[in-house]
């Protein structure tokens, strides 16, 4: 026979907490800590960060130490110290690697609550719509955002030590890569956001995003070699992410200009969130 | 406690509920109604999550499909029919999610959480992850969530599901409990009679959008207490049929078996209208229990009150 309390005391009052997005946002991140995806990422995170910053040390050596001017111009081949030495800070493997992280975290996001049927019992609580899609979106591109942070301040910070202002990495490069960076969270985190609540299990959200990145890709590539204009290559997200360090560093032959990447990027990201919201609406949610 | 007018819910071209006006009292009402009656519509919509087409109400003073939804839902409790647990993370975080969602701030939800897992008898295993929990204590944590900030009124969508008959009755004490020791409304949508028997002090019957019949209780009850089966020595005869009207009115009649709703609850004045129709009554027999016939009745039409 179970305890029961005598009766329940009164409560303190409402109206003394967070905001419902910011309450919500808390919860979706201790789930994630919870799975420990960590384990993994981490590890190939913390690799490829790790060769950056040996590939930024060798640099300075080969700028500093005479015993290796011999093999310095064969050097500088590998290890160009332009604007596509900046961009590469944020470089096309790390946002590969980047795509399946948050494919794997953000493709659950809203399915795990479609798959437990947690959201209508959400808005049946102080939550409107645009709290739940600020909360998720919030984490979706807030995720990436942190992740590609140390990328782009680790590397600045160690230059800076290393060889003070005239290091191999720009004392400015954090004023174009964190916009960058900015810019490619918003961009996956629209996307696996809208991915996700297509998806009726996380798993089904992982399959649409990498879906989506994929299949645009192939599609875009396709139009931009028919027509002959690369600035089809916008299409996909994936080509996307990569586009923005390089124009926000200046790079001599972008993949992309700024024209297909900016209506690319907005474009996507619009569609992505409509979808989001017009998939978890209230009048959605089957009570 | 809450009322509409003309409330009209459309799906489309579908309406679901079909203007229909009712106001309800504090206490517990029973929510009666087959599958697709328009009973979650109407949760839905006096939880603010639906905009009606046509028609006003209010609940807890709050106008329905206002700007004040958010506010009304903070005051309102609801326990969904269907598993709403977040099945990697243990009762006593997600309860204390809940009453944050609510707007109780970290410290006060973490306290509820624990005191009201407690109330309704989910002691240690608050700890653990709810994709362990048997039925009983999956209902107990919805009703935990539905609880932990204190709500004036709460929405109980068919609580008894799926639970074994001690489950079952372990859960309308706790209905109960709620009413009797909070002091919180509760309105009991469900399909079972005994439940709405055992806990409402008001009763609504619902039916393809259509409020079929409404009213207390007590007042059901005062009239299943009027319903008697008589039985004749002789057929009647026309005439005396006709006069029976005066007693009460003859739902129905087969093989000489007549079944009479009574003006008075009076066992005497049917012998009496015997002794004066020249009748001789040999067999009369209350008929108390018979909620579902009124279910029956309100659904298949055949008068309702």
């Amino acid at each position: 026979m179970p305890i029961y309390a005598p009766t329940l005391p009164p409560r303190a009052a409402l109206n003394a907490g967070q905001p419902a997005w910011l309450v919500l946002a808390r919860f979706d991140v201790r789930r994630i800590l919870r799975q420990k995806l960590g384990r993994f990422f981490g590890f190939v995170f913390v690799f490829i960060l790790a060769i950056r910053m040996g590939v930024l040390y060798v640099n300075h050596l080969l700028d500093t130490k005479a015993q290796l001017a011999s093999v310095k111009d064969l050097a500088k081949e590998f290890l160009a110290q332009g604007a596509s030495f900046q961009a590469d800070c944020l470089p096309p493997w790390l946002l590969t690697v980047l795509w399946f992280q948050v494919a794997v975290v953000g493709g659950g996001l809203v399915a795990r609550d479609t798959l437990h049927r947690v959201r209508p019992l959400m808005y049946a609580h102080p939550l409107r719509p645009l709290d739940y899609l600020g909360a998720k979106g919030l984490v979706a591109a807030g995720l990436p955002f942190l992740i590609q942070l140390p990328f782009v301040l680790l590397p600045w910070t160690a230059s800076l030590l290393i060889a003070g202002l005239h290091g191999p990495i720009w004392p400015t490069a954090p004023l174009r890569l964190i916009p960058a960076a900015l810019l490619i969270s918003a961009l996956m985190g629209a996307v696996t956001l809208g991915a996700s609540s297509m998806a009726s299990t996380p798993r089904a959200g992982f399959g649409w995003v990498l879906g989506i990145v994929l299949g645009s890709a192939a599609l875009g590539g396709m139009v931009a070699g028919i027509l002959g204009n690369p600035a089809w290559l916008a299409f996909s997200p994936g080509v996307l992410v990569t586009a923005w360090p390089e124009l926000l560093c200046g790079v001599q032959a972008p993949k992309l200009g700024w024209v297909p990447a900016l209506l690319g990027t907005g474009g996507h990201i619009a569609f992505w969130l409509w979808i989001s919201a017009r998939r978890t609406r209230p009048s959605e949610a089957v009570i | 406690m809450i009322s509409f007018q003309q409330l009209e819910v459309r799906y489309g071209a579908t309406v679901a509920l079909k203007g229909i006006s009712l106001g309800l009292e504090e206490g517990v009402v029973g929510l009666l109604g087959p599958n697709g009656s328009g009973k979650s519509t109407l949760l839905k919509t006096l939880l603010g999550l639906l905009d009606p087409a046509a028609g006003s109400g209010e609940v807890l003073g709050i106008p329905l499909g206002g700007p004040e939804a958010a506010r009304l839902r903070a005051r309102i409790g609801y326990m969904p029919e269907y598993d709403a647990l977040v099945e990697d993370v243990s009762a006593y975080e997600q309860v204390a999610f809940w009453g944050e969602l609510s707007g109780l701030s970290q410290e006060q939800a973490r306290d509820r959480a624990h005191e009201v897992l407690y109330f309704v008898g989910l002691d240690e295993a608050r700890y653990r992850n709810a994709s362990g929990y048997s039925t009983g204590m999956r209902q107990r944590v919805k009703l935990a969530q539905a609880l932990v900030h204190s709500p004036e009124l709460i929405f109980l969508d068919e609580p008894t599901n799926g639970l074994d008959p001690y489950g079952r009755k372990r859960m309308l004490d706790l209905i109960l409990k709620v009413r009797a020791e909070l002091g919180t409304s509760v309105i009991l949508a469900t399909h079972l009679l005994e439940d709405v028997e055992r806990c409402a002090d008001q009763l609504v019957i619902l039916d393809r959008g259509e409020i079929k019949a409404h009213g207390r209780m007590d007042a059901l009850r005062r009239m299943l207490a009027r319903r008697f089966e008589m039985r004749f020595l002789d057929p009647l005869k026309p005439e005396q049929e006709a006069d029976l009207a005066r007693i009460g009115q003859v739902l129905e009649s087969r093989n000489g078996l007549y079944d009479v709703e009574l003006q008075e609850s009076d066992p005497r004045a049917p012998f009496a209208w015997a002794q004066e129709a020249g009748a001789v009554l040999v067999q009369l027999t209350p008929r108390h229990d018979r909620l579902d016939e009124v279910l029956i009745r309100a659904l298949h039409g055949n008068g309702a009150h």
